[in-house]
């Protein structure tokens, strides 16, 4: 009996090695279930991919038509000590986005993300907008800033960016506002 | 271009060359906004709708790698090796290529993709950090030892520089494979050095106790029990080897016939958790060496209490096994966040609560089970995607339709308006203008520019002169005639005077009339097209919609397949680690009842022989 007991557990001792590769019949199979598994699940998620970016295009014309489109971002080119901590954007005197970033989101933008902050439809035409961001710097300082840019709508889509940053002034975050059509 | 490798740069959490970034798409911007958060479904998708576009034209090769980095690190790992294949030869330094083809080849090793996992490994170069090429090197080996090359695996990690913990993780592993190959001999030497290691920190404490306690279990095989118990004796009491350990000195004790001393051990494990096959191997073999010491009654009993520990232990045991087969344990791996992508850096960091944990520890920390976990969850974000993508897709169609049926019913009216209005009769008289007011300027028509009541009194200037009363000749009439001539003469004066402004003003009016006139042609021509382009436009959305939701409703069958697929071989991993155990305790049981008959029949055959 020693000997039978011995083995049994002696097979359970070695269970714990990390050479995965070392298999039997039966974790031979399991691991070819895995990988037969696995390939069927990267194709549906290269296929599901593929469906979400045409979905995301077809939402953007039909929500948002080139030719009304307009879309705003924000970006950030600061010190590592400026904390973001609000934007909000009015359209014509009407406010339209008044948006409150994360820290994972604010810290995004620091290392050089860009975040669409809204999308509007607007005639053809002059349209004012202003722009206010609240935020804290060195020495848990707090600001508030704001810009305001006239800007004419063409008939395609248009790009308006805007970027916080202290380069102007030393630690004097602002706006400074780019448009692209 | 660091940026095309955010699993390393994940991996290795920052990079000095991160900062060197100049976005010139805001789409480009906007996927490194999700990229930066590790938000990778979203990203990608993004990132795919700019390149469709052509909106990334400033960052076109970054883009490409980064989205080859962006399924790396989604766990998407095929299609990222093809963009690499086809990218980093010719677009990175050669530190960011050998990091990419690192971490490829760490996840192809994980997800068992053991001949991927070796070709990215040679296509390394020698440009990885010091830390990375050890795992690569240990990555190697442990392939190497997968396929049964021991002496290769050997030779690559008998150069390895230091006494590092990866290091002595290779060395475990090669002792492992050479016992499990019958090289008994051959593993003693390393299992032995790494079993006097002195460890400085826990992780090697229990690299030692498992090098001693392999190697003490392959010498007990061997018939070499002294020397198995000495190694035995190194693992720690408290540790978590020290059942199988305290096990295995009581059977070197008993192949040495002490079975006393077998019985310290053994006794001491009978108290800890049975779940431990090491516990419940002890419950034999308490019996087996009263048995041996002629404490036959003592054995019996114990025998007894093994076979009824034994049986509540099974029931358990199918206890477990029916929560398992009716699926509901693996929704708990969902619950926490269902919405939040996953992605390779995804861990199953907790065991879920519950009875099942218990007896599944060993199975839920495996690459197999962690892999297809993750293959679950991304697969339950999938469903939950495409559920949401449905519900969106038919308000769209709703949407669309109410848009059509709109315009179709503003068309007329739209067109009846533009109709009446004529533009080119506006614009006919706009150009007999001009003409005018050029032969008012030729002809210096200062009356022509007159206001309405200037002309008026121009007029009435006018007929009072011709009046014949005034004709007369004496004094008042001459008077009269004098103060009406000095009247028209300032009327005149002040024609002339503003002539030339009222010139000007009256052009900058006509030019404002004709821009107006232009920008109501453009506006027409504008209205013109859309009323010609909007109905194809619709149809365009339309057949999009409709394509589309099939194309969603497939996709959602595919991957509720894909899913239960998962969840069953989840679920039949699970199982048949339960039904190992099961199957080790009906063995027990066995051997209990076996021995327990042994026992009986030998004390009956003593009492008849006593009577």
């Amino acid at each position: 009996m020693t000997k039978f007991l011995i083995s049994l557990i002696a097979i359970a001792g070695f269970a714990f090695s990390v050479t995965a590769a070392a298999q039997d019949g039966a974790e031979a199979k399991s691991a070819e279930a895995f990988r037969s598994l696995d390939r069927e699940v990267q194709t549906l998620k290269k296929e599901v991919l593929d469906l979400n970016r045409d979905l995301f295009l077809l939402e953007e014309e039909l929500l948002f038509p080139a030719n009304s489109q307009v879309a705003f971002f924000i970006s950030m080119d600061v010190g590592e000590y400026f904390e973001l901590d609000s934007v909000s954007i009015r359209i014509d005197g009407k406010e339209v986005s008044n948006y409150l970033y994360t820290l994972r989101e604010a810290d995004a933008l620091i290392r050089g993300g860009v975040h669409r902050v809204h999308m509007a439809n607007l005639k053809t035409g002059d349209h004012e907008l202003v722009a206010v961001f609240t935020g804290k710097g060195p020495h848990d300082r707090d600001y508030r800033r704001g810009a305001t840019l006239k800007f004419k709508k063409g008939i395609g889509a248009k790009y308006v960016e805007l970027e916080i940053t202290d380069r102007l002034k030393k630690h004097q975050p602002e706006f400074v506002i780019k448009e692209w059509e | 271009m660091l940026l095309c490798m955010p699993a390393a740069t994940n991996a290795t959490q920052h990079d000095e060359d991160n900062d060197a970034i100049v976005v010139e798409n805001p789409q480009y911007g906007e996927v490194l906004f999700y990229f930066y958060q590790e938000d990778y479904f979203p990203a990608i998708v993004r990132l795919l709708a700019a390149q469709q576009q052509q909106q990334l034209r400033g960052h076109a090769v970054e883009a490409e790698l980064l989205l080859g980095g962006m399924y790396l690190s989604y766990g998407h790992h095929l299609e990222a090796a093809d963009i690499f294949e086809r990218m980093l030869a010719d677009n990175v330094s050669s530190k960011v290529r050998d990091r990419t083809w690192f971490f490829l080849a760490k996840i192809w090793f994980q997800r068992g993709y053991f001949n991927k996992s070796l070709d990215a490994l040679n296509n390394i170069k020698g440009d990885l950090p010091v830390a990375l090429r050890r795992e690569a090197l240990l990555l190697r080996a442990q392939i190497l030892i997968g396929a049964g090359e021991y002496d290769r695996a050997i030779g690559l990690l008998q150069n390895w520089q230091g006494e590092t913990e990866w290091a002595s993780y290779a060395r475990f592993n090669i002792g492992v494979a050479l016992v499990r190959s019958g090289r008994v001999a051959a593993a003693r030497e390393l299992l032995d050095d790494l079993g006097n290691l002195n460890p400085f920190n826990e992780e090697l404490a229990s690299l030692r106790d498992r090098a001693n306690l392999a190697l003490g279990y392959a010498l007990l095989q061997d018939d070499q029990p002294a020397a198995a118990k000495a190694l035995l004796q190194r693992v720690r009491l408290e540790g978590p080897f020290s059942n199988k350990a305290l096990l295995g000195v009581g059977w070197a004790d008993s192949e040495m016939q002490h079975y006393q001393r077998a019985l310290v051990p053994w006794m001491e494990l009978r108290g800890r958790d049975l779940l431990d096959s090491a516990v419940q191997e002890s419950l034999l073999a308490i019996p087996y060496a009263m048995a041996k010491l002629d404490a036959i009654s003592q054995a019996a009993d114990h025998y007894l209490n093994a076979i009824e520990a034994f049986y509540e232990e099974a029931n358990r045991l199918d206890r477990t096994m029916g929560y398992i087969e009716s699926g509901d344990m693996f929704d708990k791996f969902l619950s926490d966040d269902p919405l939040a992508t996953t992605g390779w850096y995804w861990q199953l960091e907790e065991l879920p609560e519950g009875p099942e944990a218990r007896y599944l520890f060993h199975m839920l920390a495996t690459h197999e089970f962690q892999e297809g976990l993750k293959n679950f969850r991304d697969l339950n974000y999938l469903q939950r995607n495409l559920d949401s993508w449905q519900a969106n897709i038919e308000v769209y169609g709703n949407m669309l339709e109410t848009r059509m049926e709109a315009y179709d019913d503003r068309l007329p009216r739209a067109q009846d308006a533009l109709g009446r209005s004529d533009l080119n009769g506006m614009v006919s008289r706009k150009l007999e203008f001009d003409s005018t007011l050029n032969n008012i300027e030729e002809s210096y028509d200062w009356l022509a520019l007159a206001s309405a009541s200037e002309f008026k009194m121009w007029g009435v200037i006018s007929g009072l002169q011709s009046t014949p009363a005034l004709r007369a000749d004496f004094p008042e009439a001459q008077e009269v005639r004098d103060k009406i001539r000095l009247l028209k003469g300032v009327l005149q004066w002040r024609l002339e005077r503003d002539f030339k402004e009222r010139l000007w003003r009256m052009r900058r009016d006509l030019g404002n009339v004709g821009e107006a006139l232009v920008a109501t042609r453009r506006s027409r021509r504008q209205i013109d097209e859309s009323m010609r382009s909007e109905p194809r436009r619709f149809s365009a959305l339309n057949d999009r919609v409709n394509g589309l939701l099939p194309r969603i409703e497939g996709m959602k069958i595919r991957v509720e397949n894909a899913l239960e697929k998962q969840r069953d071989f989840l679920q039949s991993l699970a199982m048949s680690e339960l039904q190992e155990q099961k199957r080790r305790l009906d063995i027990y049981t066995i051997q209990a009842q076996f021995a327990l008959a042994a026992i009986y029949d030998i004390s009956a055959t003593a009492g008849e022989a006593t009577e």
